[in-house]
């Protein structure tokens, strides 16, 4: 149901999509031959790849030796390795570590290395879509898997999902959410207080859809799988 | 950080002698011969610069960017190339990220040194304002998948990155003419660079047998050879770089047969770049012209057991 609001705040977005559309999505597995797991995510012009190292023994020093320790590497397309990196890979790091079982292989570290191959916006959903369908490849034991979406709301009042880099570069606040658990991630920027609720029950409806695709990604072992 | 070396991959003693046995009969673990490439395949990504080349199991991706600096003092009149190689952990358990180690060096200066020494991309063409403004060119290879040979698999990404690549045109306006003015792509179509030909990495593998010679070594040989060289040559039959570094020595007829293979190499390797850059091009000419997009984006709101529709 569309409700009177979003009729009235129904713009035309760049290239053509509506407020709830998503880019086309495409997704391969298993493209590297030497990571234990991989996998590449794309949405529209937005690509990443994914690759997974599995238990090594050995955590770093101050780390919990009881349980499983994720090490993330996230690796720009160009340029030196700055902060907005090293928060990248923080962030991936908490998601991954709530859905990975950590009790499984204590005393061990699980390596994921993040490559941005292109950045058109919502680079970092894609890296943990690409991330978790990577675990997925590597087999390491996971208690569910997560989606990520990103949200943002060029003006107060309605919310656009899954920005390119151009409008991602006009708006003025945005969050990354993750499910199906209780949102994990959320990077707030700027005022979002009332459309949060707003972001969430859309995000919601959004990961049913990419959950289905991941659902019939595993049925096809190995080829690449494109929706939409 | 020890927890990765405690992990590094050794080859068993078992598959060593097995290859060096096979070596013996001309034959090769991956069924090829002894002077048989593998199978090259080159992808262009959405932008211009951006090369993702397949060499057998080995994947290198190379980009292209450039930015407008102050030219070196010594060179006023010529533009900066710079090559960064990444071996991505990606590739390899045992690379480490952060510093690179002494392969990532070593392969960066057998490219650079083949790029630039040869004079193969025209650096004067990338000055806009002498002594003020120059075009610096930053290739980045990625290392993604280390199948072995990591250097001609970089050298043919950094070469394919390099042809498609367009800079923006910009011009000198102001009152003085000292200004520079960078048009944006809409505006004005970017130029591509001046490559007046392309340097050909390929690498040789030695065994201790000395008859024994190997091209396009993979990891597995990699780990098992005693020696390893590198000759850059393009398709017109000139020398642009040789690199031995240490290993088993060699005698001066096997270094002339290994120069008049990797010239026969060459030509192959160049005409393939130069048509998959062709099919680029072409591609990208078509890009150009504006169609309606087909809807293949994912409606949200649709009822649940609505399909996925285009």
């Amino acid at each position: 149901m569309i409700t009177e609001r979003e009729r009235a705040m129904e713009v035309d977005r760049e290239d053509g999509r509506t407020q709830n559309q998503l880019r086309p999505l495409a997704c391969s597995r298993n493209i590297l031959h030497r990571a234990h797991g991989s996998a590449s995510w794309s949405q529209g012009d937005t690509e990443v790849f994914a690759a997974v190292y599995g238990r090594k023994a050995g955590t770093r020093k101050n780390e919990n030796p009881e349980k499983a320790w994720i090490e993330v590497i996230w690796k720009p397309k160009t340029g030196q390795i700055g902060k907005l990196e090293k928060e990248y890979e923080m962030i991936l790091k908490g998601t991954l570590q709530s859905i990975c079982i950590l009790t499984v292989n204590p005393n061990s570290t699980t390596s994921i290395i993040i490559q941005v191959v292109n950045d058109d916006g919502a680079v970092l959903p894609s890296a943990i879509n690409a991330a978790c369908v990577a675990l997925v490849d590597a087999g390491i034991p996971m208690k569910h898997l997560a989606v990520a979406i990103c949200c943002c709301a060029p003006k107060s009042g309605y919310v656009i999902l899954d920005p390119t880099k151009l409008e991602e570069q006009k708006i003025k606040a945005f969050a990354y959410l993750v499910f199906p658990n209780s949102v994990h991630s959320v990077l707030p920027e700027g005022s979002l207080m009332d459309d949060y609720f707003y972001c969430l029950e859309r995000g919601c409806a959004e990961s049913v859809k990419l959950s289905d695709f991941l659902r019939s990604l595993k049925q096809h072992p190995t080829d690449s799988s494109k929706a939409g | 950080m020890e927890g990765r070396l405690a992990n590094s991959w050794r080859l068993t003693v078992n598959d060593k002698n097995f290859i060096k046995t096979a070596l013996l009969s001309e034959i090769r673990i991956d069924g090829r011969k002894p002077y048989e490439y593998r199978k090259i395949a080159i992808k262009f990504g959405r932008e211009d610069g951006s090369s993702e080349v397949q060499l057998g199991q080995t994947h290198v991706m190379g980009i292209v960017t450039a930015q407008l600096v102050q030219p070196y003092r010594d060179r006023p009149k010529e533009g900066i190339l710079s090559i960064y190689t990444e071996f991505s952990p990606m590739a390899d358990p045992s690379f480490e990220p952060g510093r690179p180690g002494e392969l990532a060096v070593e392969l960066g200066r057998i490219i650079d040194r083949g790029l630039r020494e040869s004079r193969s991309v025209d650096t004067e063409s990338l000055c806009v304002l002498a002594g003020k403004f120059v075009w610096a060119i930053r290739i980045d290879l990625h290392i993604l998948d280390n199948g072995g040979n990591l250097v001609d698999a970089a050298n043919i990404a950094a070469l394919a990155a390099l042809l498609t690549f367009r800079r923006p045109e910009c011009s000198l306006g102001g009152e003085d003419g000292q200004e520079v003015i960078v048009h944006p792509p809409e505006i004005r179509e970017p130029l591509p660079l001046t490559v007046h030909h392309l340097p050909i990495a390929i690498t040789f593998g030695f065994f201790s047998n000395e008859s024994i010679l190997v091209i396009d070594p993979t990891h597995n040989e990699e780990a098992v050879m005693s020696g390893r060289m590198t000759t850059t040559v393009n398709a017109n039959g000139d020398i642009c770089a040789i690199q031995k570094a240490g290993g088993e020595g060699v005698p001066q007829r096997v270094i002339m047969q290994c120069l008049q293979l990797a010239t026969a190499k060459a030509v192959g390797i160049t005409k393939q770049i130069k048509e998959a850059v062709e099919v680029y091009n072409t591609e990208r000419a078509l890009r150009k012209i504006k169609r309606h997009p087909t809807s293949t984006s994912v409606n949200v709101r649709e009822k649940q057991n609505q399909s996925i529709g285009k």
